[in-house]
């Protein structure tokens, strides 16, 4: 017996122009254990930029699903990912958040590992009369079943039977080559790692990345800044890049944007914006457009927000923003964010990048507090009712064609849907890309 | 008289946090140069903090108090939910040692407390860490050429704002 029905959670008729979400799904704590199970643990889930492991014998901590993992580089340079848990008795074995070291000395009985995994030493275990059956046993540490590297960008699955890394991000990958590509070395995370949780379901921060609709409604104290700020040009206040853009200005006409959604869960909505000086990369822009054509390059400085199904959001508008969403219950989700940021740009231009960031991105800055405040408003509207069908997942289906469009073809990316739209669309049809692909990876559990 | 007792800056960091207290931004603002520092840098790993503002990130950085200002009015706008519903804050200051920093500026280090209380979800949440407040005098008033917090619990429960620290 599924515990589940499929039918009762996403309501998923296109031939009757129907995409409904049902409020369990946000809600529903044994969902979300299976969810953390099937989703998490059970396929393709970002891990880390190779960045934070840069050099022989770098490391970095943290959580695959439920489980803690460690990323290390060994002596060769060889990238590995491990249950950071001891096979004696299940200690997490490293505490801290990244580090450097050759061995792993378990805290509680010894036990040694060195940075490619191996167990290198027991303590006493000549004199501790182990039966033959614990030799026959690995006492090395547990490898994920799969650990896999685009361009820098990490990715781990504790389950073996998935799809390839490539098959996995499928013509995503284009999208990741905008980021890297915006310098010939590539993009590094800024020192400083910002946390925050909010007392709400996953899904919500999953949504909130490419939900146009609400840019307007939620942050009206923040864009009203950005227009006095725009006025003002003195020096002393924080510059804005949105400001300079009207993808999001009720009056602006024409194509101003849109949406692509993928297979196995991705989504991007963007946004035109122009190649000019509010951007940090225009200091790049013609050796950019020299290198990758002015096509790839105009879409460098496009806006755009990409969702890499589950955890995975890079925002790319008044700054560029990294976040890794890692749900902790039906109601509560912590939120790990950086700003990432291509190699080798000037001081200028990183540090307008930086304190834009701080403005827009941070909990402690002028506009995510009103997002994270309206999930949580969201969370208490999504109690048991009558009426459990959510009406959030609907604009845009009239508008949805499969394939791409004439911005996708100017990259060569063929995403499996897309929409075009004008300032006010605000394409909600993307967001079944998420709940398919979370039908597939549940599909164990749901009837 | 370019110097100030540990006492008088004890009473001088009182003065601030009560105006934040009472969510009183205009004299909480004119305590600040105009050309001021505010800055509470984010940590780099478990046990370091960012230090060079221009290449590293921080929670909250701004020079010139016109920032601090917008602060103030997107909190006032009315049109940002997550200052709908004003929080309630105590902050309690303490441990303060003041050094004269020369050029008439004052150093003053200190520890703070703040309490929270989150009256949309009737949650409380305490902040804590250290000021560092740089006071100048100006036409023999002392104000604030810089202040950075250094917050020890970074882990935002959903948002933080400037009368929160
Ligand atoms: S738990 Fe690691 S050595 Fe015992
Ligand atoms: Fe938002």
């Amino acid at each position: 017996m599924k515990p589940f029905a499929l039918r009762d959670l996403v309501d998923d008729r296109p031939q009757d122009g129907v995409f409904r979400v049902n409020r369990a799904l946000f809600r529903d704590q044994a969902l979300f254990d299976l969810e953390m199970k099937h989703v998490f643990e059970g396929g393709w889930v970002f891990v880390g930029l190779a960045t934070q492991a840069e050099n022989p014998h770098d490391y970095f901590t943290n959580f695959l699903g439920r489980v803690p993992i460690i990323i290390q580089r060994d002596g060769e340079g060889t990238l590995r990912c491990f249950v950071n848990a001891c096979p004696h008795k299940g200690v997490r074995l490293l505490q801290k958040l990244c580090g450097n070291a050759r061995r792993h000395v378990c805290p509680y009985h010894s036990w040694t590992f060195d940075s490619a995994g191996a167990n290198k030493n027991i303590k006493w275990q000549k004199a501790g009369r182990y039966a033959p059956g614990f030799d026959e046993e690995n006492h090395d540490l547990a490898t994920v079943a799969k650990f896999g590297e685009y361009r820098g960008f990490l990715f781990a699955s504790l389950n073996a039977d998935v799809p390839s890394l490539e098959e996995h991000l499928g013509e995503t990958r284009k999208l990741i080559d905008l980021i890297v590509d915006k310098s010939p070395d590539g993009v590094e995370l800024v020192p400083g790692r910002v946390v925050f949780t909010y007392a709400a379901n996953w899904k919500m921060q999953l949504e909130n990345c490419s939900d146009q609709y609400h840019f307007t409604s939620t942050h009206p104290s923040y864009i009203r800044i950005l227009d006095q700020r725009a006025k003002e040009q003195v020096n002393e206040v924080v510059q804005s890049s949105i400001g300079a853009a009207d993808f999001w200005q009720e009056d602006a006409s024409g194509v101003t944007g849109g949406t692509m959604s993928f297979d196995h869960g991705h989504v991007l909505n963007w946004g035109i914006m122009p190649v000019s000086s509010a951007l940090p990369e225009f200091e790049r822009a013609e050796q950019l457009a020299q290198l990758h054509g002015v096509a790839k390059r105009n879409w460098m400085f496009n806006m755009r927000n990409l969702t890499i199904f589950p955890n995975l959001q890079l925002a790319e508008n008044a700054s560029s923003q990294m976040r890794v969403i890692r749900p902790i219950a039906a109601g509560m989700t912590e939120m790990q964010t950086w700003c990432i940021a291509p190699r080798g740009e000037s001081a200028q231009a990183r540090s307008f990048r930086i304190r834009q960031y701080e403005d827009f991105f941070n909990p402690t800055g002028m506009a995510t507090p009103d997002d994270t405040v309206c999930y949580e408003e969201a969370q208490i509207g999504m109690a048991e009712q009558d009426r459990p069908w959510l009406q959030g997942h609907a604009r845009g289906l009239g508008a949805s064609i499969e394939g791409g469009n004439d911005w996708s073809d100017m990259i060569g990316m063929k995403p499996a849907r897309s929409v075009l739209s004008d300032a006010q669309l605000c394409d909600e049809s993307l967001f079944g890309s998420y709940y398919r692909a979370w039908a597939q990876r549940m599909a164990g559990v749901l009837s | 008289m370019t110097s100030l007792t540990s006492a008088d800056a004890a009473t001088f960091l009182a003065r601030e946090a009560l105006h934040l207290d009472r969510l009183d931004f205009d004299p909480w603002l004119a305590l600040y140069t105009p050309d001021c520092l505010f800055w509470m840098p984010a940590w780099r790993d478990d046990g370091t903090q960012t230090e060079d503002p221009d290449r590293e990130l921080s929670l909250i950085f701004y020079r010139g108090r016109r920032n601090l200002e917008d602060r103030v009015q997107r909190i006032r706008s009315g049109f940002s939910v997550a200052s709908a519903v004003m929080p309630r804050v105590a902050h309690m200051i303490g441990n303060v040692v003041t050094q004269d920093a020369g050029e008439g500026t004052v150093r003053v280090d200190s520890s703070f407390l703040t309490n929270v209380h989150d009256v949309r979800t009737n949650k409380s949440h305490a902040y804590f860490g250290r000021y560092e407040h740089e006071l100048v005098l100006v036409d023999g008033e002392w104000k604030i050429a810089s202040k950075i917090i250094r917050l020890m619990n970074d882990v935002v429960p959903t948002m933080l704002d400037v009368y929160g620290v």
